[in-house]
C-alpha cells in the first residue's frame, strides 16, 4: 500500500538520515521524496511516497517524536497528487 | 576558559557530580579540565563498562549518568551501552570527543562517523559545530534525556571546539511539560475500570520513569486490583501487595500467565506488549478490553489497539483513574491461583538449586540492597526468587539483554549509593564479557558482592538447546572457564567456592558481612533450567514445566 507524508522540520545536516532511517527501520520503503530547504527559517520541508502493509500511524508516531521534527502529516491520494504535479 | 572547560561547568550546572569514562586522544582537554575541576571522575577498564556504569547511576537512583569516551573505538565502545540504556529508556548523557573539525570526513587517526552510529542507538544525538553552542546543547542533551519517555543522548565535540576560547555563552534551554491528559479519556476509562469484572493491572517499567511509584500504590490501595509487573516494573509493586501476582510472561508466575488470559480488562501502565510479555501476541490477553497508559505516544496502538489509548504523565493520569471496585470473587480467584502455584523450593539431593539460594539472599540482604543482574538464567532466577521493595534496587538489562552489564552496573549505583549494600549476580557466561571491570571495583575499592553462578555452560542458550534443538549443545559448553576465586584475587577481591546446600547460609553470611569486595562463587548443575517457560510462539497459558 502507498502513504504519502508531508514532514516538516528543523534544518540539521543529518536531519534526512534520521528520518529516513526511522522509514527503513519500521518497514516503510521510500518510492519517491522531494526536500526542500527553506532558508529563512532553517525549515526542511518533505515530501515522501512510502509503500508498505503496515499501518501508517505506526510510522508517524516514530517520526514525531524525532527532536527536531515540527509536523508531520498524512496527506490523502488526490492532494499528494496535486502536490506532485503543482512541483 | 576554553570549549573543554565550559563542558565541564555546563555539566555542573546540571548538578552531575560524576562520571565514568576512559580518556583518549580526540578528549584530552575534557580529562584536562576534569582534573581538577571537583567532577568526580571514575575511571572504567572499558568504554563499554563506563556506559552501563552510567546506566547503573542512572537506574539506582533516577538521575541522569554520564558517560566520556574518546573518538573513533572509544565511542564505538560506547554503543552497546547506548542501545541498551535506548532499549530500557536510561536516562544518560554519553560525551565523546571527535576529530578536530577539519580533519572530520578525511578517514583521520581513530575518525569514526560517530553522530551517523548513533540514529539508531541514541534518543538524540549532536554534533557540536561551534564553540558558542556548547552550553545550550550539553542543556538540550540532559533535558531531552530525562523528559519525556527518557533515554540515551550523546554529545560528540570535535576536538577543536574542545580548545577554542569561550568568553560568553548560554547554559539555558527552555524545558516542555507534557500535555495534560484529556478530560474525555480520563471519563472513558473510568467506565471501563468500574464496569469490568476481572480487571488486571499489568505494570512496566515506565511508572518508574515517571516517578509515579507513589501514585500507583495508591492506585492499588484504593482498588485492590489485582496487578502483575514486567521485568522492569519488578519492585514498583511491594512483595506483599494484595492479590499482587508477580512477573508475567516468557518465564513469569504461572498465576500471573493465567490471569492475564481470564482478565476482562487490562490496565497497562507504563509497559509496551514487549513479546517477552506476551507470547503468541494476538492469543494474549485475547478477553480484555485494554487501557493503555504512556507518555509515549508511539507505543500505543504500536502492537495492542487500546480501547482508551493516554499518552500523558502517569503521575498525573494514575489518581484520576483509582476508585474502589466491586470485583470479590475475581480478587478471590486470583488469590487462590497465587496460593496454588506459589514457588517451591523443595529440590532433592545435595547440590545447589539456584532458585532456593536466591530466595535465600533474598531473606538474608539488609534492605535496600541493589541487586545488579547480568543476563540469561541467572537473571530470571532473580527475577522470580528475590524480592524487591523499589525498581531502583532492580538492575537488570530487559530490553537488549546484554550479558555483560552486572558488574559494571552494580559499579555505577555502588558509586551513586555507598551506604547500600550492592551485589552483582552473574553467570559463568556474563561475568567475562566485562570481567575488565574488576579493575574498576579495585581502583576504587568498591564493597560490591558478587554472585557469580557457575554452571560451566551459557546455559540459557543451551536450555533452548536442550529443548528446541535436539540437545545439539553449539558453542555453549565452558568447562574451560578460568578460576574464577583466583582471578578475583588477582584484583585484590576474597572469596570462595561453594558446591552443595549446606554451605550456602554461612557462605551468603560471609558474602554480606564482608567489608570490602567479595566473590561467591556458586558451582550448580548444567541441568537446572528455567521454569515456566513460555515456548517461542505460544500463548501464555501454554507453559513448559520441569516435568516435560
Amino acid at each position: 500500500m502507498l502513504h504519502h507524508l508531508s514532514v516538516s522540520a528543523e534544518h540539521s545536516p543529518e536531519l534526512l538520515e534520521r528520518v529516513l532511517r526511522v522509514m527503513r527501520h519500521r518497514g516503510f520503503h521510500v518510492q519517491n521524496m522531494q526536500m526542500n530547504l527553506v532558508t529563512e527559517n532553517r525549515q526542511v520541508e518533505l515530501q515522501v511516497a512510502l509503500a508498505s502493509e503496515r499501518a501508517i500511524e505506526l510510522l508517524t508516531n516514530q517520526l514525531a517524536k524525532l527532536i527536531g521534527v515540527t509536523s508531520v502529516q498524512v496527506l490523502e491520494q488526490a492532494s499528494a497528487a496535486k502536490l506532485v504535479a503543482v512541483k | 576558559m576554553n570549549g573543554a572547560h565550559f563542558v565541564v561547568k555546563a555539566l555542573q550546572q546540571q548538578g552531575v557530580k560524576q562520571v565514568f569514562g576512559y580518556p583518549g586522544g580526540a578528549i584530552m582537554p575534557v580529562y584536562d579540565a576534569l582534573y581538577d575541576c571537583g567532577v568526580d571522575h571514575l575511571l572504567c577498564r572499558h568504554e563499554q563498562g563506563a556506559a552501563m556504569a552510567a546506566i547503573g547511576y542512572a537506574r539506582s537512583t533516577g538521575g541522569v549518568g554520564v558517560c566520556i569516551a574518546t573518538s573513533g573505538p572509544g565511542a564505538t565502545n560506547l554503543i552497546t551501552g547506548l542501545a541498551d540504556a535506548l532499549l530500557d529508556s536510561v536516562p544518560i548523557v554519553a560525551i565523546t570527543g571527535q576529530v578536530a573539525s577539519p580533519l572530520i570526513g578525511t578517514d583521520a587517526f581513530q575518525e569514526v562517523d560517530v553522530l551517523g552510529m548513533s540514529l539508531s542507538c541514541t534518543k538524540h544525538s549532536f554534533m557540536v559545530q561551534r564553540a558558542e553552542d556548547l552550553g545550550s546543547v550539553i542543556a538540550q542533551a540532559f533535558e531531552v534525556a530525562r523528559s519525556g519517555r527518557p533515554g540515551p543522548v550523546l554529545v560528540d565535540i570535535p576536538k577543536d571546539i574542545q580548545l577554542a576560547a569561550i568568553e560568553h555563552a548560554c547554559i539555558t534551554h527552555e524545558v516542555t511539560e507534557p500535555d495534560a491528559p484529556v478530560q474525555a479519556d480520563i471519563d472513558a476509562a473510568r467506565t471501563l475500570i468500574s464496569q469490568a469484572k476481572k480487571p488486571l493491572l499489568y505494570v512496566g517499567g515506565g511508572v518508574t520513569l515517571a516517578h509515579a511509584e507513589a501514585e500507583l500504590r495508591d492506585f492499588l490501595a484504593k482498588t485492590k486490583m489485582p496487578s502483575m509487573t514486567t521485568l522492569k516494573g519488578i519492585g514498583t509493586i511491594a512483595p506483599d501487595q494484595y492479590a499482587f501476582l508477580g512477573m508475567v510472561g516468557m518465564h513469569g508466575t504461572k498465576a500471573a500467565n493465567y490471569a492475564v488470559q481470564e482478565a476482562d480488562l487490562l490496565v497497562v501502565a507504563g509497559a509496551r506488549f514487549d513479546d517477552r510479555v506476551t507470547g503468541k501476541l494476538d492469543e494474549f490477553a485475547v478477553n480484555a478490553k485494554v487501557i493503555h497508559l504512556d507518555i509515549d505516544a508511539a507505543e500505543l496502538g504500536k502492537l495492542r489497539q487500546a480501547d482508551v489509548a493516554i499518552a500523558a504523565d502517569l503521575k498525573q493520569v494514575l489518581p484520576q483513574l483509582a476508585m474502589p471496585l466491586d470485583i470479590a470473587p475475581w480478587q478471590q480467584h486470583v488469590l487462590a491461583m497465587k496460593q496454588e502455584y506459589q514457588w517451591r523450593y523443595d529440590h532433592p539431593g545435595e547440590a545447589i538449586y539456584a532458585p532456593l539460594l536466591l530466595k535465600q539472599l533474598s531473606d538474608m540482604a539488609p534492605k535496600n540492597t541493589v541487586v545488579a543482574c547480568d543476563v540469561g538464567q541467572h537473571q530470571m532466577w532473580v527475577a522470580q526468587h528475590i524480592e524487591f521493595d523499589s525498581p531502583r534496587d532492580h538492575l537488570s538489562s530487559s530490553g537488549l539483554g546484554t550479558m555483560g552489564f552486572g558488574v559494571p552496573a552494580a559499579v555505577g549505583a555502588q558509586v551513586a549509593r555507598p551506604q547500600d549494600t550492592v551485589i552483582a549476580v552473574s553467570g559463568d557466561g556474563s561475568f567475562m564479557m566485562n570481567v575488565q571491570e574488576l579493575g574498576t571495583i579495585k581502583r576504587r575499592k568498591l564493597p560490591v558482592k558478587i554472585l557469580l553462578i557457575d554452571n560451566q555452560r551459557l546455559g540459557m542458550v543451551r536450555q533452548w538447546q536442550k529443548l528446541f534443538f535436539e540437545g545439539r549443545y553449539s558453542e555453549t559448553i565452558l568447562t574451560d572457564n578460568p578460576d574464577f576465586v583466583a582471578l578475583a584475587a588477582a584484583f585484590d577481591i576474597p572469596g570462595e567456592t561453594i558446591v552443595v546446600k549446606e554451605q550456602v547460609q554461612g557462605a551468603l553470611e560471609r558474602m554480606l558481612n564482608s567489608e570490602g569486595a567479595y566473590i561467591l562463587h556458586v558451582a550448580i548443575s548444567e541441568e537446572e533450567n528455567v521454569w515456566p517457560l513460555v515456548p517461542p510462539g505460544a500463548a501464555n497459558d501454554k507453559m513448559m514445566e520441569e516435568c516435560e
